[in-house]
């Protein structure tokens, strides 16, 4: 198995300009991707993150700890969410990705060990 | 076969997408499979000069490379160090032996290389690049030599992509029936930017290139093959570059200029792999459904053909060239179709015709439309059209052998200024 992390982009704001009725499809959509985790590998955690207008970002610069408002850069798509699994190969994660709403772009990125 | 350096040569040839399919199988290591295959080939010329060629080459390779790797993961166990592995299909039956395998089982290895490489994860470039290496064998400098681009920079991009492989756990399997079409159309892509790389007019004559873009071929009538010449795409593409390959020493003369299609010595075309091409079109692979590049290949292959069998340029079926182009712009539009199409037009028709069929094309960027244009401009007898439009091409082209070219054309117009 190889961990992946789905890193979900999409337009700001566009979800909530939605009607319930097109919001659905969205429900569906995350559970199809659990739903083909779960048969296939393991989902590790997962959160859908709240709008860039309430990041913060923590850089040091100088030797000073700098507070900004905002993410690490102003862009048209947002990191709006993510999961993290254990799936066997990329043709999977593949496969899972595609589940998820076709308004995203889904960026995949294996994990790595780190160790001293 | 008792020559020991034809016998490698033709084993290293033959094999070498084999043995690599094989060693990955086994060990799971693709940064160490190439160089351990590298090394058993540089002792097979030794010992097999010395003691000749043993009774399985293959294999004799093979066990060779097989050790190489073997001891390399000793040396790592002893550092504790340990490299991340391939993703395999955990439980399947990896054949030992080269030779003592029945057939079935190595070929499925081949093709798991093949779609590894070829997979839709690695960027075209990197992915064709490292097919030709791991499946076909072809060196690194003459892989940069096709894509001209540096030894180093190539070098660079194929240990990339090996990385890639690893770290994205891009798997050595082969997927699903209903996933390996659109696999197989990516094998065809990559197996094409490789084969239409070495026609891609280099800076001064370098045949070698055409030659190598044989090697594009090889990529994609292996995998053809490993499909039973039955998969339409591969079919397809494989008749299309078959046709187009076959005209390669007419293409360019002594000086190494380019020698246009209706200019050509068609004594010096290749009317073997004419005929096969040929063959292949005729395939019932090409009868049923089919995808959108299959589809795409299989006309631009037809159009290929019916240049290749014509006996002369007066004698090309331009009208049935004109249709074809027509179904292609069903499923390849654009500016490139549509220029090619109207090049056909004014041969069936007029040049006058040709030109209306340009009339409401916009192709930013490139001098094929301009070219085209002062071309027929030329024919209609407007000269003073056709030099700015040669001067419009001129200022768009960046390669040498086709900048004289357009020089040339604009020349013969007349002294007029």
């Amino acid at each position: 198995m190889k961990r992946y992390v789905f890193l979900i982009a999409y337009e700001a704001g566009h979800f909530d300009r939605l009607t319930p009725a097109e919001q659905e499809p969205f429900f569906t959509a995350h559970q199809a991707f659990s739903d083909y985790v779960a048969a296939h590998g393991s989902e590790l955690g997962s959160a859908a993150l709240a709008d860039t207008d309430t990041a913060t970002t923590v850089r040091h610069v100088d030797g000073a700890t700098t507070i900004s408002d905002g993410p690490f850069a102003e862009t048209v798509e947002m990191i709006g969410g993510y999961y993290d699994a254990e799936l066997p190969d990329m043709d999977h994660a593949i496969a899972a990705a595609a589940l998820l709403p076709p308004s995203y772009s889904v960026e995949i990125r294996p994990t790595v060990i780190i160790s001293r | 076969m008792t020559d020991p350096h034809a016998a490698l040569d033709a084993t290293v040839r033959e094999e070498w997408g084999r043995l690599v399919a094989l060693l990955l199988a086994r060990h799971r290591r693709l940064d160490l499979v190439e160089d351990a295959l590298a090394d058993a080939v540089e002792s097979a010329a030794r010992v097999w000069a010395e003691r000749g060629v043993p009774h399985n080459p293959p294999a004799w390779l093979h066990t060779v490379a097989s050790r190489r790797i073997v001891d390399r993961l000793r040396a790592e166990t002893m550092h504790q160090r340990r490299m991340p592995l391939l993703v395999t299909d955990a439980e399947r039956q990896v054949p030992a032996e080269v030779m003592a395998d029945p057939g079935g089982l190595i070929e499925d290895e081949l093709l798991r290389l093949v779609l590894m490489c070829a997979h839709p994860a690695l960027a075209p470039e990197a992915a064709s690049a490292l097919a030709l290496r791991l499946v076909v064998g072809v060196s690194t400098p003459d892989i940069a030599r096709l894509f001209l681009v540096s030894e180093s920079t190539m070098a660079a991009r194929i240990t990339r992509a090996k990385k890639k492989v690893v770290g994205a756990g891009i798997p050595f399997t082969v997927p699903s029936e209903e996933d390996l079409p659109g696999r197989l159309d990516t094998v065809a892509q990559i197996g094409y930017l490789a084969f239409t790389a070495g026609y891609a007019p280099g800076s001064g004559p370098d045949l070698l290139r055409a030659e190598l873009a044989g090697s594009a071929i090889e990529l994609v009538s292996v995998t053809d093959d490993l499909r039973g010449q039955d998969e339409p795409v591969l079919v397809a593409l494989r008749a299309l570059m078959g046709f187009q390959h076959s005209r390669r020493e007419a293409r360019v003369d002594a000086e190494g200029e380019l020698v246009l299609l209706a200019d050509q010595d068609r004594s010096l075309w290749h009317h073997d792999e004419i005929a096969a091409a040929r063959d292949r079109l005729m395939s019932p692979a090409l009868l049923g459904p089919m995808t959108v590049p299959a589809a795409a290949y299989a006309l631009q292959a037809r159009i290929a053909g019916e240049h290749a069998l014509a006996p002369s340029t007066e004698a090309t079926n331009w009208s049935r060239i004109v249709a074809l182009y027509d179904l292609l712009l069903q499923v390849m539009p654009g500016p490139p179709t549509e220029v090619a199409r109207a090049v056909a037009v004014a041969e069936a028709e007029s040049p006058a015709a040709g030109l209306a069929a340009l009339a409401d094309l916009d192709w930013p960027g490139s001098h094929r439309l301009p070219a085209v244009r002062a071309e027929l401009f030329a024919r209609v007898g407007d000269p003073e059209s056709a030099r700015s439009s040669y001067d419009e091409a001129l200022a768009l082209c960046r390669n040498d052998a086709e900048r004289t070219h357009l020089m040339e054309r604009r020349s013969a117009l007349g002294a007029s200024r």
